[in-house]
């Protein structure tokens, strides 16, 4: 069986345990590490879709000549663009979690469906 | 010009960066900014930028300031101009709850932000563009709803965070396998990459957009967060999803039908529970979730649609800070100050589709472009849509001869004219004369107006009527609330399998 399908299907999984996660767990910090699972998940499928040309870093340096290793090279445009994607889910991961911290004077147990509740304003309907 | 261009997109956030350190400047540099985002769409209707500014050829990253793009910079640029001249919601807003006012700078700085995001997003045709653009578009709407720091806000801020973070998630996956199928990242390329990777861009889009399921956390958003930020919301924020789903519906033809399914099924719910709703907000962000199902109809005559709802809907939040309670069982009978009053009668009367309004033409378009075995259910939508708003057409109006250069009107002591919703009004008129709009007034001139006049008159009679007949019914008639967080991460999912199955047969 091909490596790559295999390592893409668990790559897809880990994915889908995270999106799991995010449904069926209760508590507020669990949904967000859940979607952590998840970004993480996305995160290895770029590594993997960059490293179906080759596995060599690609950064070319001076002091070691590109003849050094003949393996192929790794494609660097996932890489690229995951890099910018690793940025803004660690931003968007802390913001939730500081929001979390906050929540947690609301409700310590952290409940989503309680939370929900507690926070209805008075101009809600009932 | 693509310097030029590049300049453009940078404006926003370079303006953010000086509001963080001057916050005293905000006001003007965003007043400003947004001058600069309507100046581009005029040039881009004038002709005056290339179509298609290629920035890295062969990964499909390419600038595309066209006729598509151009309305929604233009709402874009006026929805966040009137919001902040109408600056932060006041402290103990009777509408709202008991928010505290922000910090000075905080709201022009964040509006900054969100404005240069929006506008990357509706020029950008590269997936990852779009993926940074839409993540930052997240961010800064998550930031504006915490505006006012207090736990309801914040909890309204995660909750929006945790969604578009997770359907952003989605997005790379989609934009990850079509490069691994086709080798680019470009929008052009997603058609071709087959069923799995189009459903995964096109569900995290509509949910970006607000669209049907996934437009369910809006109304309790709009209902607890302060009336700038919904107007926002409503008026701009939907655009950015909305934009590339019609640049992606445009690129594949199998995409429309499904998207003309979930448009249908999204504005009948949206009229629906906003017949039922016995709050302002909360009609006012069903009715956004109706009209943003009948956006996507059509990729051709959308973004018309767009900018005539985004104008319009943010012209009524801003204006719903005089309303003196948000409950619509008794409003007939609270009189409405005529600042308040005008506004809000021209952008609902707009959204309504009553002529000269924007919103009639915008609507015409709709209706001539071919809608097949959509056109029964559309007009149905439309006589909804006009009795939701019929609701707020009755409320008797006080010191309607008073001088509309009069700002602080003393007689009336319920609210002062609001510049921001003034220029969106004004907007909704004055823009039937610009040319993207004159192409769909000829249109319709040419088989005669009557017809079309006359059809505007039987809907609108009809949506009265049926508003009359509700009128006499109890409300609220107790529809399900779906409006819980797992309610809506359940929404999203689904949403997102049916659109797999639906598009990889």
């Amino acid at each position: 069986m091909d490596p790559f399908r295999v390592l893409e299907a668990l790559v897809l999984l880990t994915v889908l345990i995270g999106l799991l996660g995010l449904l069926l767990r209760r508590n507020l910090l669990l949904k967000v590490l859940a979607m952590d699972v998840m970004g993480t998940g996305v995160i290895s499928l770029f590594v993997l879709i960059a490293a179906r040309s080759g596995l060599r870093t690609p950064i070319l340096s001076t002091d070691t000549p590109a003849a050094v290793g003949d393996g192929a090279w790794a494609d660097p445009i996932p890489q690229a663009v995951i890099l910018t994607g690793i940025v803004i889910g660690f931003s968007v991961q802390a913001l939730l979690l500081v929001a979390t911290t906050r929540l947690a004077r609301l409700d310590p147990r952290l409940d989503t469906a309680r939370l929900d509740r507690l926070t209805l304003g008075p101009d809600a309907p009932t | 010009m693509i310097a030029a261009a590049i300049a453009w997109l940078l404006v926003p956030f370079l303006a953010a960066f000086i509001t963080a350190l001057a916050p005293h400047q905000g006001r003007p540099l965003t007043l400003l900014t947004s001058a600069a985002t309507v100046a581009m769409a005029a040039a881009i209707s004038a002709g005056w930028v290339p179509e298609s500014l290629p920035l890295l050829g062969p990964l499909g990253v390419v600038l595309q300031p066209d006729a598509l793009a151009a309305p929604f910079l233009l709402v874009n640029g006026l929805v966040v101009a009137a919001v902040v001249l109408d600056g932060a919601d006041p402290g103990g807003d009777p509408t709202g709850g008991p928010s505290p006012e922000p910090p000075k700078g905080r709201l022009p700085l964040l509006a900054l932000v969100l404005l240069g995001a929006l506008n990357s997003a509706v020029v950008a045709v590269d997936l990852i563009s779009i993926y940074v653009a839409l993540e930052l578009v997240g961010v800064a709407v998550m930031l504006l709803l915490a505006l006012g720091n207090d736990e309801r806000d914040l909890w309204l801020a995660l909750r929006y965070g945790l969604l578009s973070n997770t359907v952003m998630l989605l997005f790379l996956i989609g934009a990850g396998l079509v490069y691994l199928q086709q080798g680019t990242f470009a929008l052009g390329a997603a058609p071709l990459a087959g069923g799995v990777p189009l459903a995964l861009l096109v569900g995290a889009l509509v949910s970006k957009g607000e669209l049907f399921l996934a437009g369910l956390w809006l109304p309790r958003t709009n209902a607890q967060a302060p009336l700038a930020v919904s107007a926002l919301l409503s008026g701009a924020v939907v655009s950015a999803g909305v934009a590339p789903l019609l640049r992606l519906a445009a690129l594949t033809p199998p995409l429309v039908p499904v998207l003309q399914g979930l448009g249908v099924l999204c504005a009948g719910l949206g009229v629906v529970f906003a017949l039922a709703e016995t709050d302002l907000r909360r009609l006012l962000a069903w009715s956004t979730l109706s009209q943003m199902g009948l956006v996507v109809l059509w990729p051709a005559t959308g973004a018309l649609l767009a900018l005539a709802h985004g104008l319009a809907k943010a012209a009524l939040f801003l204006s719903a800070r005089g309303v003196p309670s948000p409950d619509l069982r008794a409003w007939r009978q609270r009189p409405l100050a005529a600042a308040t009053a005008v506004p809000l009668l021209l952008a609902s009367g707009s959204i309504a589709g009553v002529p000269p309004l924007l919103g009639f033409a915008a609507k015409g378009a709709l209706e001539k472009g071919a809608l097949g075995p959509l056109e029964p259910w559309v007009a149905l939508v439309g006589v909804g849509t006009v009795a939701v708003y019929a609701r707020l057409w009755g409320a008797p109006v006080l010191g309607l001869g008073t001088p509309k250069e009069g700002e602080a009107d003393p007689t009336a002591g319920m609210g002062s004219w609001s510049l921001g919703a003034l220029l969106l009004a004004a907007a909704l008129l004055l823009l039937n004369l610009c040319p993207w709009v004159r192409p769909a007034w000829d249109a319709l001139a040419n088989d005669g107006l009557g017809w079309p006049l006359l059809k505007t008159g039987a809907t609108v009679a009809a949506g009265v009527g049926l508003e009359r007949w509700l009128e006499t019914r109890r409300r609220p008639w107790g529809l399900p609330s779906l409006e819980g967080l797992d309610d809506l991460l359940a929404a999203l999912v689904l949403l997102a399998a049916a659109l797999v199955l639906g598009l990889s047969r």
